[in-house]
């Protein structure tokens, strides 16, 4: 295992002209990350994502709980933990007036490494970095950034890599090629341990994911069980009545679900399921103005263990 | 840790002169000062000659780059802090101290170099000091910019932010630049300001500079300005190192 956590804690004190006021960001996260392996935090902002990853990298002590990391204590054997890992936050951490050569070989001696300048120049040519590697960061685009980034925090080849919301501001093509280079990873050995609230990120990239909320875990598993631990189809209806509607097609489905005019029918095989549904409509007189039929998908499963979708719950933080 | 200290120290100076022409600005501030300030003292120096206004305005001089000069500094580090590097070397295995002391020790390198231009442009001017008495200028110099730049990062590291920063400095800037008497002694001024003048740690740093410029090395403003501000750095620098505890802990 590259992180056994147990029970991880942590409560925030703000204390303003109205009074104390605290925050329970981490309330007793469970998380067993397999060497290897890709492993995903989704959650909404605010879900305790973050605080999470700070409080496994060293940034700050937990309240309660314990982690092994790499095989060293997180609380006994900070130091020790350091060594280990490449820590990317989400800032990013790319200095405006040096170039990315003089800060990853700064990361390099920092980790003294026997050859800096070598171990530099193989993690910029690896990132296709090369050709900006001497201008000054703040010459580079959003995606040459976060590249540099992830190169200062691998330019050691730690075993596990944290990533705290890699792909937050980049435009789809240079998400699509950050994805690429994060399964590279993998293939080569690192264990990764992403956070991120979009679906389709947790979705594509991640071996196996927790999902939290409210700074707790609501479900755990790879992407694959968890959708099918909701069903296998989405069926989304718009209806005249959508409660009376949910009544009538509750036989045919595992579950149904009623988010003000719309109705969501979770099935097992959509397109054997559909026809029956829209006779059984069209028997109790239900006036059917939209329908659209889905793979379900991890907003499904956030839907189904917390009651609200993903983007509802950004919204409201 | 040492190892650590001198990296970060060759970092951030490496990053000082990427783009020389702003250590360079920096440098000339202290040198237009002499040019052009220390003439228009010439008619409230007792002997009244140009010589006699930089004996008095040079020590002065350079107390001023020692403290305003590192007072800036920390906001560096400010700038940091919201890009995240400073997070990124707080997880490395890098010697905590040293992420903050780099930057001190990159801030006495600059006042050295700067004070030593400055000297040259007095003694072109005229001034005179004997060696032990510019060792020792040199040094409390240091002590002084130590004390600043502990100060500067301890600041930065508790304010967070770069206006709240500036305001604060200037609100302590003006009253201790005139309570020091570093433009216009303090012997000239009400008594007052003679009686708060000892509370303002400059003074002390400012009275032992002219001291020895003008050659009294067994004046008791030296003795007391060393001690003052080896306390007051250490204290600084201290603070300067538990503030990034507070950031990563």
């Amino acid at each position: 295992m590259m992180i056994q956590a147990q029970g991880l804690r942590k409560t925030f004190t703000t204390r303003s002209r109205k009074g104390t006021q605290t925050v329970e960001a981490v309330r007793g996260v469970d998380l067993d990350v397999a060497e290897g392996e890709i492993f995903g935090v989704l959650g909404p902002n605010g879900a305790g994502k973050t605080t999470t990853i700070r409080m496994l990298s060293t940034l700050i002590a937990p309240d309660a709980g314990t982690a092994t990391i790499a095989g060293h204590d997180l609380l006994k054997e900070p130091a020790a933990v350091r060594r280990e890992l490449g820590y990317v936050s989400q800032a990013g951490g790319v200095e405006d007036t040096t170039s990315p050569r003089a800060q990853i070989m700064m990361a390099a001696r920092i980790h003294a490494m026997a050859d800096p300048k070598r171990a530099a120049a193989e993690v910029l040519e690896r990132f296709d970095l090369t050709e900006m590697a001497d201008r000054p960061g703040r010459t580079l685009s959003g995606g040459q950034k976060r590249r540099v980034a992830i190169a200062i925090g691998l330019v050691h080849s730690p075993p596990l890599l944290f990533l705290d919301e890699p792909t937050t501001g980049l435009d789809p093509q240079n998400r699509a090629n950050l994805w690429d280079r994060i399964r590279q990873l993998r293939d080569s050995g690192t264990s990764v341990l992403l956070s991120t609230h979009y679906l389709d990120e947790a979705d594509a990239l991640c071996d196996r994911l927790v999902i939290i909320d409210h700074g707790q875990v609501v479900a755990e598993g790879t992407p694959g069980e968890l959708k099918r631990e909701v069903s296998g189809d989405v069926i989304t209806l718009r209806v005249d009545e959508p409660e009376r509607a949910a009544g009538t097609l509750k036989p045919y489905a595992r579950e149904t679900r009623v988010d003000e005019d719309v109705l969501r029918v979770y099935v097992d095989d959509g397109e054997h399921a559909l026809p029956a549904l829209l006779r059984a409509l069209e028997e109790q007189g239900l006036g059917l103005s939209s329908i659209a039929l889905d793979r379900s998908t991890l907003d499904d499963v956030f839907l189904a263990k917390t009651g609200r979708t993903l983007r509802d719950a950004g919204a409201a933080t | 840790m040492i190892r650590h200290t001198v990296l970060f120290t060759g970092y951030e100076l490496k990053k000082s002169f990427s783009n020389p022409i702003w250590p360079l600005f920096g440098i000339l501030q202290p040198v237009l000062y002499l040019l052009m300030f220390a003439p228009l003292l010439k008619s409230l120096t007792p002997g009244g000659t140009t010589e006699d206004a930089l004996r008095m305005f040079t020590p002065a001089s350079m107390m001023m780059i020692a403290v305003f000069g590192s007072l800036f500094s920390g906001f560096g580090l400010i700038s940091e802090l919201r890009n995240g590097s400073l997070e990124r070397y707080a997880v490395s295995p890098a010697w905590r101290p040293a992420i903050v002391l780099g930057r001190v020790a990159k801030d006495m390198v600059v006042l050295v170099c700067q004070a030593i231009l400055v000297l040259i442009v007095a003694m072109l001017m005229g001034v005179r000091i004997g060696a032990v008495e510019l060792v020792l200028v040199l040094l409390l110099m240091a002590a002084t910019g130590l004390f600043a730049s502990g100060l500067s990062q301890g600041l930065a590291l508790t304010v967070r932010d770069e206006n709240g920063m500036s305001q604060t400095l200037n609100l302590f800037m003006l009253p201790i630049m005139l309570l020091a008497g570093l433009f216009i002694p303090i012997a000239y001024a009400p008594d007052w300001m003679k009686f708060l003048a000892p509370i303002n740690p400059l003074y002390h740093a400012v009275e032992a500079g002219r001291s020895l410029f003008a050659g009294r090395l067994g004046d008791a403003s030296i003795p007391i300005a060393f001690t003052l501000f080896i306390v007051l750095a250490v204290l600084t620098t201290i603070w300067s190192m538990r503030s990034l505890r507070r950031i990563a802990g």
